[in-house]
């Protein structure tokens, strides 16, 4: 065997192990980033997809003319009700667009069916009789909402090949309470599509 | 001599006036409805570089055209984006909220992600998050 052959021969497999080490020896490092950047790691329902549904329709509710008009409306948040064919949590959209709109100081918000519990549990925890009576808040005091603000997320997904294709498609309405009368209603569409190779 | 300034003064005067009749420019201290402060602005294009502000990579797309109004007590703003390149632009946009002292009026908006087609407008629009606002920039960069 020449030398240069053995040489060969060697050199394969130390190139093979030197690789494996490298890729054990990975070293995994960790950033903060950009909260508020694009994000486009996959597919699937993201951060910037949510700041941008939750900015959207807050930005177009503070249009509408029962807010715009109101006196500081109340208003009440019920369920989104995820229709897409993922895990989206729906919550997260209606806090964001609280959020907005009550650091906006244009409207206030009545507790919502999920806070009830809590709600009054305390109303009845502060009846108690270790709390003083003329401190202590009373039953029949809570405020009703004048408005109701719920909506659908929906979703379509297409594949082909290296191909994927997601729309999202997010509706809120506002509805009146009193009379039933929708007051707003407002869309937001997103698309993305990611290709492979 | 006397008569010579009277004549200038009355010519001053009805420059001044024309240019106060100017289409978009009736309210001293806005440009085409949107709030300018002392900023000296005669065009369109002027309003542009004033309230555009280009982060990070540098786009190609351009604000052409851009317009206030007010919803309330609120600024609502409508400005179109002109992509006049052969090839599909992709870029990312938020607003930025100013009070009138300077002053960040609300936390920095998310990057909103926008395509435009080659050769074509988008138009924007947003209204302010709280009637603190009182001015704006619009805040554009690349995503390619």
């Amino acid at each position: 065997m020449s030398a240069a052959l053995r040489m060969r021969r060697l050199g394969l497999p130390a190139l093979l192990a030197a690789l494996a080490l490298a890729a054990g020896c990975a070293k995994e490092t960790t950033r903060y980033g950009d909260a508020r950047g694009v994000e486009t790691v996959t597919n699937e329902f993201g951060s910037t997809d949510l700041q941008m549904i939750a900015e959207s329709m807050a930005r177009s509710m503070l249009k509408a003319p029962a807010i715009v008009s109101g006196n500081l409306p109340i208003v009440t948040v019920q369920e989104v009700r995820n229709k897409t064919s993922e895990y989206i949590d729906t919550r997260a959209i209606t806090d964001s667009i609280r959020a907005e709109l009550q650091k906006g100081g244009k409207v206030r918000f009545a507790v919502d069916a999920s806070g009830m519990t809590q709600q009054t549990d305390e109303i009845k925890r502060q009846q108690n009789e270790y709390y003083n009576r003329e401190q202590s808040v009373e039953k029949g005091q809570m405020v009703g909402a004048e408005y109701r603000l719920e909506g659908n997320i929906t979703s379509i997904v297409k594949r082909v090949e290296d191909i994927k294709d997601v729309y999202y498609k997010v509706n809120l309405q506002l509805w009146n309470v009193r009379n039933g009368l929708l007051e707003w209603s407002d869309e937001k569409e997103i698309r993305k599509t990611t290709t492979r190779g | 001599m006397k008569h010579a300034s009277i004549v200038a003064v009355a010519l001053a005067s009805a420059l001044a006036a024309g240019c106060a009749s100017k289409k978009g420019f009736e309210q001293p201290g806005y440009a085409y409805g949107c709030p300018i402060g002392d900023a000296k602005v005669a065009s369109m294009d002027d309003l542009v570089k004033l309230k555009v502000v280009m982060e990070g990579s540098r786009t190609t797309v351009v604000p052409t055209e851009m317009r206030c109004s007010r919803s309330g007590d609120l600024i609502r703003i409508d400005a179109n984006l002109n992509n006049d390149s052969r090839s599909v632009k992709r870029i990312a946009y938020k607003f930025r909220w100013i009070d009138r002292e300077g002053m960040r009026a609300w936390e920095e908006e998310a990057w909103k992600p926008l395509l435009i087609y080659n050769n074509a407008n988008h138009l924007i629009n947003t209204v302010a998050p709280t009637e603190k606002a009182a001015d704006f920039r619009l805040i554009l960069r690349s995503q390619e």
